[in-house]
Order: C-alpha cells, then sequence, then structure tokens
C-alpha cells in the first residue's frame, strides 16, 4: 500500500456519489467516491491511499490519458522478480510503490533515476485517515 | 410515541418510538435486547418510566399487569397450544372469526386452519405464532429473533409477510435481530445495545453499513497465512465461514504476521458482482 498527504481542495457530488479533488505539492488528485464523513472538508488535510498494483507508470510518454492522477515521479529503487518488477517512485516527500510486470519493466527500460510519471485511476483512490 | 425510560439489574436506557415505526433492535448475547422487551411486556421488572401514548405502563406509582398492556409478543420457539387447530390457537385469544381469516389468507396459512400445529413445519407454525400474536390488535408487537431458527428461504419469506402484515395493521414493531438483511429489509430504524445502554441508534444503512475511511467494502478477517510469490506477498484471510487470498506488497507483509486481526476493505467501484 502506498500512501501520501494530500489537501482537500474541491468536492463534487450528485447525491451520494462524490469526486474530491485534493492538492498535492501543486499537483492536483481526484478520488471517486460513494458516501463521504462529516469530518471531510475543503481544506481538510488526510492521508490518501492506493494499492501497489493499481499504480502505473508512462515514460516519455505524450498524448492524453484518462487517469485522473498523474505524479512526476523519479525511480529510486527498481526490484526484479521473475514475473514481476517492484518500482519505488519519489513523488515530492512520498516515496509510493508500484508493482508492474517484469516484461513491461525491460520493454520500457525502466532504470534507477528515470523520470517518469505515476499514473492511478481516480477509483483506486481511498481516504485512509484525516489528519486535520 | 413510546417512551421508555427504565433501570434495572441489567438496563440503563431512554427511548422514544414513533407509533407505527418498524425498529430493530441489535447487540451481542447478554446485551439486553431481550431484557428490554420483556421489560416492555411487564414480564420483567424495572424501575423508571414506560408511556405508550396516553397509556402508562410503569411509574413510580403506576405498574400495568402484563394483560392490560396488550402486547403481541413472538419468540423464537413457537409457544401454540398442540391440542388445537391452527384456527383454535387463534380464536382461543380473540374469537373474531374474521380477522383470523384474513391473517391467515395474508399468512397463505388459511389452507392448514384445520392441521394441529406438531403436523407444520417451522415456518409455518411461526406464521400461526404471528397471526396468534396480531389477533388482539395489539398496540406494539415484539419479535424475538422470531426467524432466527428458519432457513434462509423460509426466513425471507416470513420478512415479506411481516412488511405486508405491517403495512396493513401498522402496528409499532420492535424486533430483536442479529441479521443485518433482516434488519434493512424491514426496519427504518436501527437501535445498537450494549451492556445495557443504547451505543448506536440510526438509519439501518448508516448504522450497519461497514466502511473504512472511504472504503465501502469492508470486513473483519484474521491473517492464517503469508505466502511469498516472486518479489509479491500472498496474504490468506479467514472472513466468517471465507478464506479469501489478499495480494500485498513486500512493505505490506512486514507489517503483517500470522494471527493478526486485520482490516480487510476496497472501494465500491472495484468490486465484481455476479449473479450466482
Amino acid at each position: 500500500m502506498s500512501t501520501l498527504i494530500a489537501k482537500i481542495i474541491n468536492i463534487q457530488n450528485i447525491d451520494n456519489l462524490h469526486i474530491v479533488k485534493f492538492d498535492f505539492f501543486g499537483q492536483s488528485l481526484s478520488m471517486m467516491s460513494l458516501e463521504l464523513t462529516d469530518n471531510i472538508q475543503i481544506g481538510t488535510k488526510i492521508i490518501l491511499k492506493t494499492k501497489a498494483t493499481s499504480i502505473a507508470i508512462a515514460k516519455d510518454f505524450s498524448g492524453e490519458l484518462s487517469y485522473s492522477n498523474k505524479l512526476s515521479s523519479k525511480i529510486v529503487a527498481i526490484q526484479n522478480g521473475k514475473l514481476l518488477t517492484t518500482i519505488r517512485l519519489q513523488t515530492n516527500d512520498t516515496v509510493l510503490e508500484s508493482i508492474i510486470t517484469k516484461d513491461s519493466s525491460l520493454r520500457m527500460n525502466l532504470q534507477v533515476g528515470d523520470d517518469v510519471v505515476a499514473l492511478i485511476k481516480a477509483n483506486e483512490i481511498s481516504i485512509q485517515e484525516v489528519i486535520s | 410515541m413510546i417512551s421508555i425510560n427504565v433501570k434495572n439489574h441489567i438496563l440503563d436506557l431512554n427511548l422514544e418510538i414513533n407509533e407505527g415505526d418498524f425498529v430493530a433492535i441489535s447487540g451481542k448475547s447478554g446485551s439486553g435486547k431481550t431484557t428490554l422487551l420483556r421489560v416492555l411486556a411487564g414480564l420483567d421488572s424495572a424501575t423508571g418510566d414506560i408511556k405508550v401514548g396516553d397509556k402508562v405502563f410503569l411509574s413510580d406509582t403506576n405498574y400495568l399487569k402484563v394483560q392490560d398492556r396488550n402486547i403481541g409478543f413472538v419468540f423464537q420457539d413457537y409457544a401454540l397450544f398442540n391440542n388445537m387447530s391452527v384456527e383454535k390457537n387463534l380464536l382461543y385469544v380473540n374469537n373474531d372469526k374474521i380477522l383470523c381469516k384474513k391473517l391467515l389468507e395474508m399468512t397463505q396459512m388459511i389452507s392448514y386452519k384445520d392441521r394441529k400445529p406438531q403436523t407444520l413445519s417451522g415456518g409455518q407454525k411461526q406464521r400461526v405464532a404471528i397471526c396468534r400474536a396480531l389477533m388482539r390488535h395489539p398496540s406494539i408487537l415484539l419479535l424475538d429473533e422470531a426467524l432466527s431458527a428458519l432457513d434462509p428461504q423460509m426466513r425471507t419469506n416470513l420478512q415479506n409477510i411481516l412488511l405486508n402484515l405491517h403495512k396493513e395493521f401498522k402496528i409499532t414493531t420492535i424486533m430483536v435481530s442479529h441479521d443485518p438483511s433482516e434488519i434493512y429489509r424491514l426496519t427504518s430504524r436501527v437501535i445498537v445495545i450494549e451492556n445495557g445502554k443504547i451505543i448506536n441508534d440510526g438509519s439501518p444503512k448508516d448504522v450497519l453499513l461497514h466502511t473504512s475511511g472511504s472504503q465501502k467494502f469492508s470486513f473483519e478477517g484474521e491473517v492464517l497465512e503469508i505466502k511469498k510469490v516472486d518479489i509479491i506477498f500472498i496474504a490468506i484471510v479467514a472472513i466468517g465461514q471465507q478464506l479469501v487470498e489478499i495480494v500485498i506488497s513486500t512493505d505490506e507483509a512486514k507489517d503483517l504476521k500470522v494471527g493478526d486481526a486485520v482490516g480487510v476493505s476496497t472501494k465500491a467501484f472495484n468490486v465484481n458482482i455476479k449473479k450466482s
């Protein structure tokens, strides 16, 4: 599980369906959610979480993607298994963990020090905890 | 309005219920759920006040006898008279043949009216017990885990019958139940009791929906095994009667050990559903 601390900047809803937008060091993040608890409001600081298996990676990419969450990152570690690869991504003060297939990692020639974009769909992000 | 403000060796609570509502009482065994029903019916003693409409059931100076409270009570066991037919069981309580016929029709028991209770199935007996409880036009119907002993299909059938009866007669109904689906289908309010006190009170969805932060699909489980596969780990987790596998990363595996109690959750958006 990867976590990062962000601040809520916008909440839209239709009935109990919500789209919550966050600020993370000037980068905008979005989350789809059903009911929100009362303590989740604009200005609230929260810990967001996502599964390592839900983070995709883009390198040298140009074009449009439907991913709502695109975090500029640097690869700080790569651990190869036989089938899978774990990649550690530094984005500002936070390290995210991404698990992708080893095939993809090799195909993209991912190396420590590469500048990449971490991609997460809005339905793959959730609030773990409200901080303040 | 029914107002209950009672204390005894188990209970210490204050509660108001609107007339005509269908309310569930939930909580662990020994929490005081059944005691609350019994105090309301006058079967257990308590100090305090109970008022149903303008009728005083209990006060410092008043104690209305069980038979004068006009409460219908249905338990898990059926307590029918085995030597009487189904119809006689009902008419014994109140010799109102029109109501008797109506109730037996609504509960699909009319063709069994001449049968003796011992020849009926559990679900049929419980339908007779519910009819009998309604024969006296009770001001309150109390159901103490009335459907718990029945198989799931019969339970659903009886739940529909209870809903129809409630719609028809609009009797305030208070049901002790552990079954979230039963509470959700039947009631508009659930009151959770622990150690004789109310610890939660709200709509079934608010009280029963198990959430973890913004994650709606949430269960409690126990880690049975953690296996390393390639560079990931797979945790085998027992949730109720089921075992599930959950893929975790090396970092997550570091904080987990076999025997840990864990919360397992995902977003409502990410769960597949398929007719079985």
